[in-house]
């Protein structure tokens, strides 16, 4: 569980470097074109980083609780069957990103036999779909670890 | 199985779901997959799952969101509210009630570089909030007009409720945030005579404060420097037609990175910080819309949302009363969910109902702007007062949720005001975007 924790704290990492490469190659663009030099290809380039740094936030996003849920029922009721509705709501979450992980997966397979390539930079776009899959399917551990950490806490009551 | 009726029970499951706590964007995701595979084919559901999420994933107009998120939070990192609020506050913060005048000028001067209500509140109450209990300025006020002031972090563009809403109904993005500059101007001032009110019924919650000379009230507006210049950039950029939204989020945060370099307000840990928290807030944002794209799939193949508005269009009722039960339920939802979930989900719904009664889709964005702002600061789901309420705990001592509640009821007014206004006058909202290249 730990080795999921910290490959998450890498991707997060990576992630904030997309981020932040995102807006210097924008703006490297932006300054390019003012001087008649823009960069070929930058809405590529951008759009595989936000890509890339959107998969990787995901486990970081999940761990802090960073999504936003309807609270005003759950928290009216006793711990023990907050936790109970906790359970259910994980194992709905992980049935639903083990099939997108596992048709990501697919996708990404298709697009590799097609060999489709982007326009500019002719980047094989599929590889960005495996990272994808890679990071749901970490992102899919995590909800896997709350669960069973759930489930040890309603054990121990 | 009548397809109506499907829609209907997906309805009705998905809002049972959400009351679990489970993340909206997930509920709306697996709904939305669940839903279209029974309507279409199993096969068709599992194609769409990883297409749809990876094509929102991966869209270029979805770049400028973490984009803007990173200029705000760069902004907030920055401590560039603090200076803001110096220099509103050498101008009304002698007049009765004027220090929360300040502080919701200051407000929208921040949502002008940052597009999140909640951050906007916090940053702004961690600055103004001190300041007025220093001047002996009632908790209900002081609390209240940062609250309420926050949400115009959201009006004021720009403002990531817009960009949702420009991508879900294929408006231009730039014309929607030269659009909402003259409502968030409208708000501000409506805040602001809600206070004047406020201190002349009771003078003593809102003692004026220090008095500062003409010279100190010119060298101040140097404070609001790099704020006006990045605007300027940003706006003025799309507004001419040079920047596209992306290019535009992406010049803003670099401007608001090197000046708050220049400046040696950003520590190496507070840029990190402010990519984690953008990494964050995008991902929650993103992953939304990627629910909202599914579920709108599925509905779509119900024909539910045609039915509606084709059903609202034959009804022999005024429009306006139509657009009044529209934004009616937009407040009371903004009560009970997140006002960010809420707009994604429910514009697949009322979009084309608005748009068959013949409103405008930029005006229509800006309004439904202004009702989110009344829901975030409405009980029981009302986020700024829960992120004000945390901030004052640290800075002037706990003050009960009641008061916070309480005290963001006139300003509520003030918004409902505004909506009327703008309604009755939409050239308010349209004049701007129409004169766009």
């Amino acid at each position: 569980m730990k080795l999921i924790s910290s490959i998450s704290e890498i991707l997060k990492k990576i992630g904030g470097v997309c981020l932040a490469g995102m807006m210097f190659v924008t703006c490297a663009d932006v300054i390019g074109r003012f001087f008649g030099y823009p960069i070929l290809g930058s809405v590529e380039i951008v759009s595989i980083l936000a890509t890339c740094a959107i998969g990787m936030g995901l486990a970081f996003t999940h761990e802090t609780d960073g999504h936003v849920g309807v609270e005003i029922i759950v928290r009216l009721l006793p711990k023990k069957t907050q936790t109970i509705i906790s359970v259910c709501t994980n194992f709905l979450s992980i049935c639903l990103f083990a099939i997108l992980t596992w048709r990501m997966l697919v996708y990404a397979g298709t697009l590799r036999r097609s060999g489709e390539v982007s326009m500019n930079l002719r980047l094989p776009e599929f590889l960005v779909v495996y990272v994808m899959s890679f990071c749901l399917l970490i992102f899919t551990i995590m909800i896997i670890k709350d669960m069973i950490i759930n489930i040890n806490k309603l054990r121990s009551k | 199985m009548n397809p109506i009726l499907i829609g209907i029970i997906g309805l009705l499951v998905m809002i049972i779901i959400f009351l679990s706590k489970m993340p909206v964007a997930y509920v709306m995701a697996m709904i939305g997959f669940i839903g279209f595979s029974i309507m279409v084919s199993m096969k068709g559901g599992l194609s769409i799952i990883s297409r749809d999420i990876y094509d929102v994933f991966s869209a270029y107009g979805l770049t400028t969101i973490p984009l803007f998120v990173l200029m705000g939070q760069l902004a907030f990192n920055a401590g560039i509210s603090r200076r803001l609020y110096d220099a509103t506050n050498k101008y009304l913060g002698s007049t009765r009630g004027g220090l929360a005048m300040a502080t919701v000028s200051a407000c929208t001067a921040f949502g002008a570089v940052c597009g999140s209500s909640p951050a906007t509140a916090a940053t702004m109450a961690t600055v103004g909030l001190p300041e007025m209990k220093r001047y002996g300025y009632d908790d209900q006020l002081a609390t209240g007009s940062v609250a309420s002031g926050g949400g115009l972090g959201m009006i004021m563009p720009p403002s990531v409720v817009l960009i949702i809403y420009g991508v879900l109904t294929e408006q231009s993005i730039g014309k929607l945030f030269v659009a909402g500059i003259v409502p968030a101007i409208v708000v501000t001032i409506l805040f602001i005579i809600t206070i004047y009110i406020w201190c002349s019924y009771a003078p003593d919650q809102g003692p004026s404060g220090e008095k500062y000379s003409w010279k100190e009230k010119i060298l101040s507006l140097g404070k609001l420097s790099e704020t006006l210049i990045v605007f300027v950039l940003v706006m003025g950029g799309m507004f001419i037609g040079i920047f596209t939204p992306t290019e535009a989020a992406a010049v803003g945060s670099f401007g608001v990175l090197v000046v708050s370099v220049l400046r040696r307000q950003l520590t190496w840990e507070a840029f990190w910080n402010s990519l984690y928290e953008t990494l964050r807030t995008s991902c929650m944002v993103m992953m939304l819309i990627a629910g909202a794209t599914l579920f709108g799939k599925f509905f779509a193949v119900t024909r539910i949302p045609f039915e509606i508005a084709s059903f609202v269009g034959s009804l022999d009722l005024p429009s306006y009363l139509i657009m009044g039960i529209v934004i009616l339920i937009y407040f009371c939802g903004g009560c009970f969910m997140d006002a960010l979930a809420f707009v994604t989900l429910t514009i697949p719904i009322f979009y084309p109902v608005v748009s068959s009664l013949g409103y405008d889709p930029i005006w229509f964005g800006v309004i439904v702007v202004m009702v989110t702002e009344m829901g975030v600061i409405t009980p029981p789901v009302g986020i700024n007062v829960y992120v004000v309420f945390g901030v004052a705990r640290n800075v002037i001592g706990e003050v009960p949720l009641e008061s916070i509640f309480k005290g963001i009821f006139p300003f509520l007014i003030a918004v409902a005001v505004g909506i009327i206004i703008l309604t009755v006058f939409p050239q308010l909202v349209l004049f701007l975007p129409n004169i766009m290249y």
